[in-house]
C-alpha cells in the first residue's frame, strides 16, 4: 500500500485538500452538497481545465505558454464565422483545428528553433493573437450560432444532468494520462524538462518534441473553443481574457514543477478539482469574487510552503545547486 | 566569459568587448526606437511634434519606473506578476490616507513606497526563503494583494478632488516645457542606471541572476539578493503608485491592473534576458518608449484598435528575435576570441 503511493505524496496532498474544500464548502452553504448542482457546475471547470492539461504539456518540457487563452479566442471567432456562413460542424471545427495547429506552431517554432525565451515570446503572441482574434470578428460580438455548434458544450446525457462537456473534459483527461505517462511523446517531454542536453545527445529533436507540444497545447485551446461557444452562446475576440493565471495557477498547484520535468496528470486534476470546489462552494455562499481570490491565491503560496518545509522539497523549486545547471540549451 | 588562464591582454579584450555588448544591445533597442520613429514621422502628420512627444513621455513615464523595478527581479532569474497588484494596493491605500489627512504632505509618499516595500519584502521572503517558484509566489500575492485591496476599499471609490492639491497640482506642473511626472520618472531611472553599474548590491543582482551556483560558491548570500531585488521592486512600484494615483481621475481598487504584462513587454522589449543576469536599465527606458509610441502612432495612424493589439504583439516577439540574434552574434565572437 505505501509502496503504491511513493512519489504521490504531493497528490495524496491535494486530493485531502479537495475533500477538504467540499466538506467546507457543505457547511459553507446548504445549497453546495447536491448531485444536480455539482453536475451543473462543473461546467465551469470544462475549458480552463482542459487548456490546464495542454499547459501542463508545455510546462513540462520547460517552457510556459501564455497565448492560449488567445488561441480559444481566435478560434471562437472563427466559429462565429463558419455559423455565419452556414457551414457544416466538422469543416468549421477541421478549420480550426488547423488554425490552432499554426499558432501552436509558431510559438513552437520561436521557442524552440529560434531559441527565444518562451515567457517573452508567447506573451508577445498573447497580444498578437488576441488581435488577430479581435481582426477576425470586429468588436462586435456573435450570438446566432447554430444548434449543432452549440451542442458539445451546453448538451447534457440524455435526461441526466450530466453535461456532454464534462465527459469530454473526463475523456481529455485520460487521453493525456496515457499520453503523458505511456507514450514515447510524453516520456521525451519529461525528459527534455529534466536535462534537455542530455536528449539531444541521446539523438532525440528537442525542437520537434517542443513544437509538438505547442501544437497539443494549442489544440487543447481549440477544443475548449468549440465547449465555450457552447457553454456561453457567443463568440468575441476577448473571450476567455483574463483565464491565463487561473490555468497556471491550477498546474503549479497540481504539483508541475515549473522549471519542466516533473508534475503528473493525477495532480492535475486534483487541482482543478480544488479550485473548481472553493469556487463554487464560495459563490453559492455569497463570498465576493476577489476574496474568494485572496483565499485561493493564499492556499496556492501557503502550500507550496508548508510542502517545501515539511517535506523532502516534493514541491517547488530546485535548490541553488541545481538550478545553476538549469536553462542549458543544447 | 573567459578562463581564469587567459592572458591579461585577452581579458582587456574581453572587457571591452563586453562592454561594447552591453552598448550594442541597448543601441538595438534604441535603434527599434528610431525605426519606428521613422515610419510614424513618415505615415502621420502630426507625430513627430513637440506636443506629442510630451504626450508619449508622459505616457511612458510611469510605465518605465514599473518597468525598471520588474526588471531588476527579472535580471535575478526571477519574475515577479504581482507589481499591477502592488500598485492597486500601494496607491489606494496611500489615496485613502490621502483623503483623510488632506495635510499629510510628503508623508504620503512614504506611505505609497512603505506599503510598496512591505509587499516586495513578501513576495522575496516567499521566493528566497520559501523556496517557492517566483512566478507561483507572485501568482499567489497578486490575487492576495488585489484581494486586501478589496477588502480595504469596501467599494468605495476616491475621486481625485480629495486628495491635496499639491498632488493633482504636481501632476499637471510642467519645468520648462516638461511635465513633472516625465522629469521624476527619468530622475529616478537614470539613477537606477547609474547605480545598477556601480553599486555593489547591484552588481550581485547580475551576479545572482546571471549564475545562482557560481554567486553562491563565491560567497554571496544569493537569498539576501533575491530578497533585496524583490525589497527594491516593490518600493520603487509603491512610488509609482504614487505619482499614478496623483494623475487619475478616480481612484478604484482595480487600479494598476493588468500592469504587470505591459512591465513584462516593456522589460523583455528592453533587451533584459528573461533568463537572468543580462539587461540594463536604459534598455527597460527604451523599451517603455517603443511601447508607448507604438501605441500613440498607432493612434495617430488611425489604425484600427485591434490592429494595435496585433503589431504591438508582433513587435515584441520581433524585438526578442532581434535581441536574440545579436547576443548570438556576440556569443559568436568570444567563440572566436577564445581559441
Amino acid at each position: 500500500m505505501k509502496r503504491t503511493f511513493v512519489g504521490y505524496r504531493w497528490e495524496l496532498v491535494i486530493a485531502i485538500m479537495v475533500i477538504l474544500a467540499g466538506v467546507w464548502a457543505t457547511t459553507l452553504s446548504p445549497y453546495y452538497f447536491n448531485v444536480e448542482q455539482l453536475l451543473f457546475s462543473s461546467r465551469n471547470l470544462v475549458f480552463t481545465g482542459i487548456m490546464a492539461l495542454g499547459l501542463t504539456l508545455i510546462i513540462l518540457t520547460g517552457e510556459m505558454d501564455l497565448s492560449l487563452p488567445s488561441i480559444l479566442a481566435v478560434c471562437t471567432v472563427l466559429l462565429a464565422k463558419a455559423s455565419q456562413a452556414s457551414l457544416p460542424l466538422p469543416l468549421a471545427l477541421a478549420g480550426i483545428t488547423v488554425v490552432a495547429l499554426l499558432l501552436g506552431a509558431f510559438n513552437g517554432l520561436l521557442v524552440a528553433k529560434l531559441r527565444l525565451p518562451a515567457l517573452a515570446v508567447t506573451l508577445g503572441t498573447m497580444g498578437a493573437y488576441r488581435g488577430l482574434a479581435f481582426i477576425i470578428g470586429s468588436e462586435v460580438g456573435y450570438t446566432g450560432f447554430n444548434d449543432t455548434y452549440k451542442w458539445l458544450g451546453s448538451a447534457t446525457v440524455g435526461a441526466s444532468p450530466v453535461p456532454v462537456m464534462l465527459l469530454v473534459f473526463i475523456g481529455a483527461v485520460f487521453v493525456f494520462w496515457v499520453v503523458m505517462h505511456f507514450t514515447t511523446f510524453g516520456r521525451r517531454c519529461y525528459a527534455i524538462g529534466n536535462n534537455a542536453s542530455a536528449v539531444t545527445y541521446s539523438g532525440i529533436s528537442v525542437v520537434r518534441t517542443k513544437i509538438g507540444a505547442y501544437m497539443v497545447g494549442a489544440l487543447t485551446a481549440a477544443l475548449g473553443a468549440w465547449i465555450f461557444i457552447g457553454q456561453f452562446g457567443s463568440a468575441r475576440g476577448d473571450n476567455a481574457n483574463s483565464v491565463i493565471l487561473g490555468v497556471i495557477t491550477s498546474v503549479v498547484l497540481g504539483g508541475v514543477d515549473i522549471n519542466g520535468g516533473r508534475g503528473k496528470v493525477p495532480g492535475v486534476v486534483l487541482s482543478i478539482l480544488f479550485l473548481w470546489t472553493l469556487r463554487n462552494g464560495m459563490g453559492l455562499a455569497n463570498i465576493p469574487g476577489p476574496i474568494e481570490q485572496l483565499i485561493i491565491g493564499t492556499l496556492l503560496v501557503t502550500g507550496v510552503l508548508v510542502s517545501n518545509f515539511t517535506g523532502r522539497g516534493s514541491f517547488g523549486s530546485r535548490p541553488l545547486k541545481r538550478a545553476s545547471t538549469g536553462p542549458l540549451a543544447p | 566569459m573567459i578562463g581564469s588562464s587567459s592572458s591579461v591582454l585577452a581579458r582587456r579584450i574581453s572587457t571591452t568587448l563586453s562592454r561594447n555588448t552591453l552598448r550594442l544591445r541597448v543601441f538595438s533597442v534604441l535603434l527599434s526606437l528610431v525605426a519606428l520613429t521613422a515610419v510614424f514621422t513618415l505615415t502621420t502628420t502630426n507625430f513627430l511634434t513637440l506636443e506629442n512627444l510630451k504626450v508619449i513621455a508622459f505616457n511612458a513615464s510611469l510605465l518605465t519606473v514599473v518597468a525598471c523595478a520588474e526588471s531588476l527581479v527579472v535580471i535575478t532569474r526571477n519574475l515577479d506578476v504581482s507589481v499591477g497588484s502592488i500598485i492597486g494596493l500601494a496607491g489606494f491605500i496611500a489615496a485613502k490616507f490621502a483623503s483623510a489627512n488632506p495635510h499629510a504632505g510628503p508623508l504620503i509618499i512614504v506611505v505609497a513606497v512603505g506599503i510598496g516595500l512591505v509587499l516586495g519584502l513578501v513576495n522575496g521572503m516567499a521566493v528566497a526563503y520559501g523556496r517557492v517558484p517566483s512566478i507561483v509566489a507572485t501568482l499567489g500575492t497578486l490575487s492576495i494583494f488585489r484581494g486586501i485591496t478589496y477588502v480595504a476599499g469596501r467599494g468605495i471609490e476616491v475621486p481625485s478632488g480629495n486628495l491635496p492639491r499639491w498632488m493633482i497640482h504636481g501632476a499637471d506642473a510642467t519645468v520648462l516645457g516638461v511635465p513633472l511626472v516625465v522629469l521624476f520618472a527619468l530622475l529616478i531611472v537614470l539613477v537606477l542606471a547609474f547605480l545598477s553599474r556601480s553599486v555593489p548590491i547591484l552588481r550581485r543582482v547580475y551576479a545572482v541572476g546571471s549564475n545562482p551556483g557560481a554567486a553562491v560558491f563565491y560567497g554571496l548570500r544569493a537569498n539576501r539578493v533575491v530578497l533585496f531585488a524583490f525589497a527594491v521592486c516593490g518600493a520603487l512600484v509603491g512610488l509609482a503608485a504614487f505619482l499614478y494615483i496623483s494623475r487619475v481621475g478616480t481612484i478604484t481598487v482595480n487600479l494598476g491592473r493588468d500592469w504587470e504584462m505591459m512591465a513584462l513587454a516593456a522589460v523583455v522589449l528592453g533587451g533584459v534576458s528573461t533568463t537572468g543576469g543580462s539587461g540594463s536599465i536604459l534598455g527597460v527606458l527604451f523599451g517603455a518608449l517603443i511601447l508607448s509610441t507604438i501605441d500613440n502612432g498607432l493612434v495617430l495612424a488611425r489604425a484600427p484598435e485591434f490592429w494595435r493589439m496585433f503589431i504591438q504583439g508582433l513587435a515584441i516577439v520581433g524585438a526578442i528575435a532581434l535581441d536574440a540574434g545579436i547576443e548570438r552574434r556576440i556569443k559568436a565572437i568570444f567563440r572566436h576570441q577564445r581559441y
